[in-house]
Formats: C-alpha cells, structure tokens, sequence
C-alpha cells in the first residue's frame, strides 16, 4: 500500500479523536484495582465478569420494551404484571445473564414497569444509595446518584421534576417510586402525540434514559437526554 | 414532614457512629489537585464520549468489592436476610460505601466532578478502612504511570 494511498484514505476515514495522555485518575483508578486484587479482596475473573458484562449494558433495551408496550396491549398488560418476564422479549434475562448465573424474581431481579396515565405520572429514585435497573438500563446518570436529587424528588417532586424541565398540570398526580429493597423500576410513559403510525424503532428513538427514570416524557424528534446540572445538596435530610 | 427513607436515617445513623475519618489524604489531595479530569481532556483532545473510559472498570471494582449484587451480600435485600460481612470476608458493604462516598464527596471532593469524586471516594474509604495503604498505593502509582508511559523494563 502506498504512502499516497494512505494520505488519501485519511481524508476519507478521518480517524476518532482521542485523549492522548494518561491522566494521575486513569492511573489510580489501575492501581486500586491492583492492589485490591493483590491483596485478594477479589480476583482479576470476579472483576471481568463484570466488566464484560456492563459493557453490554444501555438503555435500548427498556426503550424498546416501552414502544413494543405502547404498539401492543397485551404486552403492556405483560410488562406491567411481569417485568422480569417482558424483558425476555428485549433480550434481557434478569435471572439468568448476571454474572453470577445467580437470581430469584423476588429480590435484584424484580423488575417492576410503572405505568403512567394521563393523569398519573412515575418518577423513579433510589433514596438508600443509588440503585439503578442497570440489566435493561445501564449506568445510572451523576444527578441520580447524588444526595440533591434523592432528598429532595421525594419531598418536591413536581419542583423538582420542573427544574428538569418538565412541568406538570395541577391535575396529574406525581407517584415517587423508591428502587431500594427488593425491586427496580422503569417509567412506562404516556405514549406522545404525534407517533401515530410510528414503527417500533421510530418509537423506541425517542424513549430517553430520563423517560425511563420519569424525569421527562416522550417527545416526537427528542432523541437525547437534555445535559442536566448537579446541584450540591443545601438542605441536609436532617434540617 | 419526613418522607426520608427510614433505612437511610438508620444507616446514616450507623455510620456516623464508626466516625469516618474524611482528614485529607497527602496523595489523593495531591491528585484532586493536579489531576486531569475527563471533563477537560475530552473538551481538549475533542472526544465526545460523556465518560472516562475507566468508568466501568471503577464500577466493576465497586461491585466486586461489595461481593457483587448477589448471594449473601446482596444489598438488597432487608439487613436482618443478609450475611453480616465479617473482617475476613474482605468486602465492602455497598451501601456503606456509598454513605461514604456521599459523605466524602461532600466534605473534601466536592470540587471535582465525577466519575473522579467516586473514585477519590473509594481510595479514600479503602486506606482509611486499611485495605490498603497509602504508600504502598503512591508506588503502585509510581510503577503504573512508568508501565503506560514509558512500558515495561527489557
């Protein structure tokens, strides 16, 4: 291959940016991790296993349950009465596809799909921590995980849900579903005006992460989740 | 009016009894303060990825170390159904990690965003809970950075 060949084939395929340094935070973030091996608080498999398999986690699975939901009733009644049974049908098996081949439908592995109204609306937290449906939903977003966000959706939520940006009529009552002990949630939204007609995949492109969490709806041509300010908590539960 | 999670109250009130020592630590506070974070990087270097391409790594070793989200430890499950984590079982409580991390973050890593807050968190939390030590951690670092920047000895 010719060095002309190559000079022009970087035009066409420009290759991907990328962080050309390493970071003191990339490196703690080895050395930890090597240490705790070294002194055998796990092995280098326990931390593959898992690492393999979030690597394989996001959203798209809880999008599509939701548009397959929202085309077929039978199987919105299917996710609401069993959502460890309907994600089967998004290929994620909550049971069996952990890394420990372990789970029981009554404790991690119980998915519950709430299912919003016109006059109902779900939001999710996790007060305790930050559980999060991580199987059908991947990694939970910063502002999830922070004491602002739990504290405060619990005792303002329709405050709370504005400042995202989603404001609520005085008539839609607001439902805070807590992820802790024994079970996950998704939002099953309102599906949106607009989308009649819509196909599966049309559908699944605008139920965002956050549509899931309940911290916005469903909007025709909205595809992303708006960037979200973190805010420090001001008022501490105890005041 | 409360609608705290009473599980909350409870842990925050467990914790705070075995006094978390957030005093700073020379090495993490000198890698708070002269460390890259991937909010600059990935506006300098032009990368569009939102998260550190270790994030799950750090996930994985949370996970691991809590013994995973399963079995005996499994966080989610009521106290009195799980296994206490005993000295030698060489794990950490997820949720008492987490109560650190929150604790931690708020008191000494507030300024730097996150991934890299949990991760200060967790070094944090394993020296203090002597898992693993300080100066043995700063050469683990030593032999990394030589390992990525400049390879391995011939």
């Amino acid at each position: 291959m010719s060095d002309d060949h190559d000079h022009e084939h970087e035009h066409i395929h420009p290759p991907a940016p990328m962080v050309d340094e390493v970071s003191e935070f990339e490196v703690l973030e080895i050395a930890v991790r090597e240490l705790a091996i070294e002194k055998g608080l796990f092995t280098q498999e326990d931390h593959n296993q898992w690492t393999d398999y979030m690597h394989t986690l996001g959203p798209a699975p809880a999008a599509r349950l939701v548009a397959k939901a929202w085309l077929d009733p039978e199987y919105k009644k299917l996710c609401v009465e069993d959502g460890v049974k309907a994600s089967l049908d998004v290929n994620i098996d909550w049971v069996n596809t952990m890394p420990t081949k372990f789970g029981t439908p009554s404790d991690y592995c119980n998915l519950r799909v709430m299912e919003d109204t016109p006059t109902l609306k779900h939001v999710v937290v996790c007060t305790l921590c930050s559980c999060y449906p991580r199987p059908i939903l991947g990694q939970s977003p910063e502002w999830y995980r922070t004491p602002n966000y739990r504290r405060r959706i619990v005792r303002w939520p329709r405050q709370v849900m504005a400042e995202f940006g989603l404001q609520l009529p005085e008539d839609v009552e607001i439902r805070v579903v807590d992820s802790n002990q024994k079970s996950r949630m998704i939002v099953l939204p309102v599906r949106p005006e607009g989308t009649e007609g819509w196909t599966e995949d049309q559908l699944a492109e605008i139920v965002t992460r956050d549509c899931l969490i309940g911290v916005a709806v469903p909007k025709p041509g909205v595809t992303n989740n708006a960037k979200r300010p973190v805010r420090k908590a001001v008022n501490p539960y105890k005041h | 009016m409360t609608e705290v999670n009473p599980r909350y109250t409870e842990l925050d009130e467990e914790m705070a009894s075995k006094e978390l020592d957030s005093s700073p630590i020379n090495l993490l506070e000198k890698i708070k303060q002269e460390g890259r974070v991937w909010d600059d990087l990935s506006e300098e270097y032009g990368v569009e990825n939102p998260d550190p391409p270790w994030r799950i790594s750090l996930e994985s070793t949370c996970d691991a170390l809590a013994g995973g989200y399963w079995t005996p430890f499994n966080i989610c499950l009521p106290k009195d159904e799980r296994k206490p984590v005993m000295a030698d079982d060489k794990k950490i409580d997820s949720n008492e990690r987490r109560w650190e991390e929150d604790k931690l973050v708020e008191e000494r890593y507030a300024d730097v965003p996150f991934p890299e807050r949990q991760l200060l968190a967790l070094a944090h939390s394993l020296i203090r809970r002597g898992m693993i030590d300080e100066s043995e951690l700063a050469e683990k670092m030593k032999l990394i950075d030589k390992r990525l920047n400049f390879g391995y000895d011939d």
